[in-house]
């Protein structure tokens, strides 16, 4: 009998377990044991019709940093070859048309909860490209703007068998899974375990009982305790497929130890943080979401931070050549993280807008995206250059460079390779090669143990960030919260960079208050560049339709900025509306501003707290003795 | 698509004073369909006969017959077995139910102990369907009180117009308030005959609401018999299962229109 409606079925019980249908068993198959053996072998037992095999190909996403995995929650696409697809009405009066293809929300933290379908045409990618929806509705507060990514593709050839009782009704439903899994990028493929499902038929629990003990006693299958989920099998999947699900972090989560040497423990910090910039690159030259620019800059200014924070443990020409380097990486970045931040809180300075006047930002938002494009294309062009290949090359080759264990010319300093410094636009004036070996001697805080180095560093950016903000008055300029939330960063940076050196909790509270202070310090800075940002945009737009270019270059601020690029763009010029939205917007942002700078002295004090003060002392002083790195050596046996 | 999960749980009831008239064809086809869209759908075949149950191939008993369901939920909810389609559910006849006019009749509210019954079932479906024995009885009334609306079969007949305006001010008289909406559509139309064509052409004459989708009388119907599930399962005539998809198209429509 060929009855395709209840193959469809069938299939879909496998994903719907309904609570009426409690009994399933799932029962490992034996590698190598032939699937028409066992149909054949079931059906001298027990009357047995096999269906007609159903393909089914499920892609699992989920966002780089695998924010689904991490809340429990798989998502999945799916699309089949047969006609078995899945039906989505839930009431009468509901279109049922079936889906082709289908997004399916599972919480795997309640395993008997129905997964929820929402029917989708093509691959979900960002959220503001998909269709309202159920599962669009409950990815939105955990995506945000990142972009799902097909992380595996699993193939399912399913044999549906139902068993049969004596007027011929099925009782019993069966369904041998074979999985094969496709890994979409690079490609790699291979067979995944193959399961067997037995499904009980509401009211017979009998037949499921008999039909089970048929299984297990005279074909010798053993049920497994917990059936497998769809958990394990994506879980499956993306393991074979060669993914880690969860490991990405942005977290600083090296493991240093006290007494490593300095410069090794930074190296290993600065080694952590290049992992994370290299596994950004491809997404940020793609652009396939905003989060792996913000994540690689995130990498690169915490690396130009350890560099220049964490003193005197390299040989200081190369310090100062990375350094620059870095911060050329850091310009390029900036006009695309720029014109992202400003997309990306578009629709919260919509919201500031009493709604008449929303639709006049409208000309704003699609210039700016045809900026973001355009600043995109110079972004990847400049990460595929010559200059940016020999920063990763020179970089890589100085971490995995042996470090000298006595006060020798250092290798790496004079294994730079000179051509690749040429090469670099924003190059500063180089040290002369005469002037390397004599600057390469072991480095005065290399050979110090790091933890020492940790507390003196952090103490004295303590010091400076309670000197910067004490001196802040009522009447000091923005450009004095500006210094102090500098100082207050790199305060940050050098306690995360060393948070494995302290007792967990303490670290992560003197972090927090710090962080509540960068926050308020953050509020008052950024609307403070988004009023200066549209203000700039306001002008250039002004001079752009009055084709007084003179002028536009009068205005271009000192750093570059986003306008920078559109000055030279002619259909720059915004509609009258649109520059008075832009009028009240910029007055509202700069009300923020000034809500932020009168609670600054609160925040504060509260960081500056006695309390706060004594905590950081308890942590931060230096017990041992070591005094210098000339003593750490002696006292601590350090190797010379 | 909705999107919350309103749940619109509807009850429709195939019922007519006639017997003989396709009730039982028309519930199991129509159920199969909602199914297959993805309602969870259950039949629940009130006629001690059983052939719905038949169609299904379930043994049309219950543990403890019509007087435990009546008594206790658990014996209802024991009752209940899958079909071979997913989603479709029945709860199938006993013989006893011959008796359940009596059982109704001796409880304190006779007309409200379906709805009593239905009530918890609503959690776990989107469609309620009853297949209801012929005739004018307790059960009768308590499914009008508990059905949104009646399917009625009519063979084209001067007789069966006649009966179906007999049952409209019956329910008009008797629950003026709550009266479920009458359904009529015409059921065995045989185009050829002279008779059926004119009762067709006069009824939108009618003040009557006949749907616009008979449903023919076609041997492969009849045969469902002997394949014992709904012919839309198993598609052996085109032209039976358009009309039945028709028919439950047009259904729809006038539901979610008067809603
Ligand atoms: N459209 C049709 N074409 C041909 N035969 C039909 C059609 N519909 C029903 N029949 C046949 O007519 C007979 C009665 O149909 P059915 O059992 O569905 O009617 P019913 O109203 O439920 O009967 P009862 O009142 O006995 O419950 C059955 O033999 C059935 O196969
Ligand atoms: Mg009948």
């Amino acid at each position: 009998m060929t009855d395709i409606a209840s193959i469809e079925a069938t299939v879909e019980s496998f994903y719907k377990m309904r609570q009426t249908n409690s009994g399933t068993a799932e029962l490992l198959v034996p590698s190598g044991l032939e699937l028409h053996a066992l149909i054949d072998a079931i059906d001298e037992l027990i009357p047995a019709v096999r269906e007609p095999d159903v393909t089914l190909s499920r892609r699992f996403f989920d966002s780089f940093d695998w924010r689904l995995f991490v809340a429990g929650v798989s998502l999945e696409w799916r699309f089949s070859e047969s006609s078995a697809s899945p039906y989505t009405a839930m009431s009468l009066f509901e279109d049922a048309q079936p889906a082709r293809s289908t997004l399916c929300w599972r919480d795997l933290s309640e395993s008997d909860a129905e997964p929820i379908l929402q029917p989708l045409e093509s691959e979900p990618g960002l959220l503001d490209e998909m269709p309202a929806g159920p599962v669009r509705e409950r990815l939105a507060p955990l995506l945000e703007m990142r972009r799902l990514l097909p992380m595996v593709e699993v193939i399912s050839q399913q044999t549906l068998v139902r068993l049969l009782n004596e007027d011929e009704k099925t009782v019993v439903r069966l369904v041998v899974e074979q999985n094969h899994f496709r890994e979409p990028n690079a490609g790699r493929h291979g067979n995944l375990m193959c399961r067997l499902r037995l499904l009980s038929v509401r009211g017979y629990a009998e037949a499921f009982e008999q039909a089970r003990l048929v299984l297990e006693k005279r074909l010798g299958l053993s049920v497994l305790d917990e059936p497998l989920a769809q958990e394990p099998l994506a879980q499956e999947a993306l393991l074979a497929a060669g993914h880690r699900p969860g490991a990405y972090s942005t977290k600083l989560d090296q493991q240093l130890e006290p007494d490593q040497r300095a410069d090794l423990a930074t190296k290993q910090i600065l080694r952590g943080l290049l992992e994370t910039l290299e596994a950004n690159l491809e997404g940020t030259r793609q652009n396939l979401d905003s989060e792996f620019l913000h994540d690689l800059r995130v990498a690169t200014r915490r690396t130009r931070s350890a560099l220049s924070q964490i003193k005197g443990v390299f040989p200081e020409a190369l310090v100062v050549d990375f350094k620059q380097r870095f911060a050329w990486l850091q310009q390029i970045t900036g006009p695309v993280r720029d014109l992202d931040v400003y997309l990306l809180d578009f629709p919260d300075m919509e919201r500031r807008l009493p709604p008449a006047l929303r639709s006049d930002l409208k000309p704003l938002h699609e210039q700016l995206v045809r900026l973001h494009a355009e600043a995109q294309r110079q972004l990847s062009q400049a990460l595929g250059s010559a200059a940016f290949d020999s920063l990763l090359r020179d970089w890589h080759r100085f971490l995995d460079a042996e470090m000298p264990v006595s006060k020798a010319p250092t290798a790496e300093a004079v294994d730079l390779h000179p051509r690749a410094r040429q090469a670099h636009p924003s190059h500063g004036p180089l040290p002369s090669d005469a002037e390397l070996p004599g600057q390469a001697l072991l480095p005065k805080q290399a050979a110090v143990p790091i933890k020492q180095v940790a507390d003196q560093r952090i103490r004295k950016m303590l010091k400076r960030v309670r000197a910067e903000g004490r001196a802040i008055t009522e009447d000091s300029p923005p450009e004095a919260l500006h210094e102090l939330r500098k100082s207050c960063k790199k305060l940050r940076y050098l306690m995360e960079f060393f948070q494995s050196l302290y007792p967990r909790d303490q670290i992560r509270e003197q972090i927090k208050q710090t962080k509540l202070l960068l926050d308020n310090l953050g509020r008052f800075q950024d609307t403070a560049v988004q009023a200066q940002h549209l203000r700039e945009h306001a002008e250039s737009s002004v001079n752009a339709s009055a084709g007084t270019s003179a002028n536009a270059g009068a205005n271009a601020s000192a750093k570059p900025s986003v306008t920078s690029a559109s000055t030279n763009a002619s259909k720059n010029g915004l509609p009258p509306g649109t520059l008075l939205a832009m009028g009240a917007l910029i007055g509202q942002l700069l009300n923020d501003q000034a809500s932020a700078r009168a609670t600054f002295s609160d925040v504060f004090a509260a960081f500056d707290s006695a309390e706060n003060a004594k905590r950081f002392k308890t942590l931060f002083a230096t017990h041992d003795l070591c005094a210098s790195a000339e003593s750490a050596r002696d006292k601590c046996g350090m190797p010379e | 698509m909705r999107d919350a999960r309103v749940k619109l749980v509807t009850t429709l009831a195939v019922y007519s004073i006639k017997g003989g008239v396709g009730k039982t064809t028309t519930a199991v086809n129509l159920a199969y369909l909602a199914a297959a869209e993805g309602l969870r759908t259950l039949v629940w075949d009130l006629d001690p006969q059983g052939a719905a149950s038949f169609f299904f191939r379930i043994k049309p008993k219950v543990k403890g017959g019509g007087k435990a369901l009546l008594r206790d939920q658990g014996a209802l909810d024991a009752a209940i077995k899958g079909t071979d389609f997913e989603r479709l559910d029945l709860l199938p006849a006993d013989f006893s139910y011959r008796h359940l006019d009596l059982r109704l009749g001796q409880s304190d509210k006779p007309r409200r102990q379906l709805e009593r019954l239905l009530k918890p079932l609503r959690r776990e479906y989107d469609l309620l369907l009853l297949d209801c024995p012929p005739g004018i009885s307790t059960l009768s009334e308590n499914v009008f009180a508990v059905a949104d609306a009646l399917l009625v079969p009519l063979i084209p007949s001067t007789l069966s117009i006649r009966t179906l305006e007999q049952l409209d001010a019956f329910l008009r008289e008797k629950m003026p308030r709550r009266a479920p909406q009458l359904l009529p559509f015409f059921s065995m139309v045989d185009e050829t005959k002279a008779l059926h064509r004119t009762i067709m052409q006069d009824a939108p004459r009618q003040d009557l609401q006949i749907l616009q989708s008979p449903i023919p009388e076609i041997d492969e119907i009849e045969r469902m018999g002997l394949h014992r599930m709904p012919i839309t399962a198993y598609a052996a005539s085109e032209m039976a299962v358009g009309s039945y998809r028709a028919l439950w198209r047009e259904v729809k429509l006038v539901l979610s229109g008067e809603w």
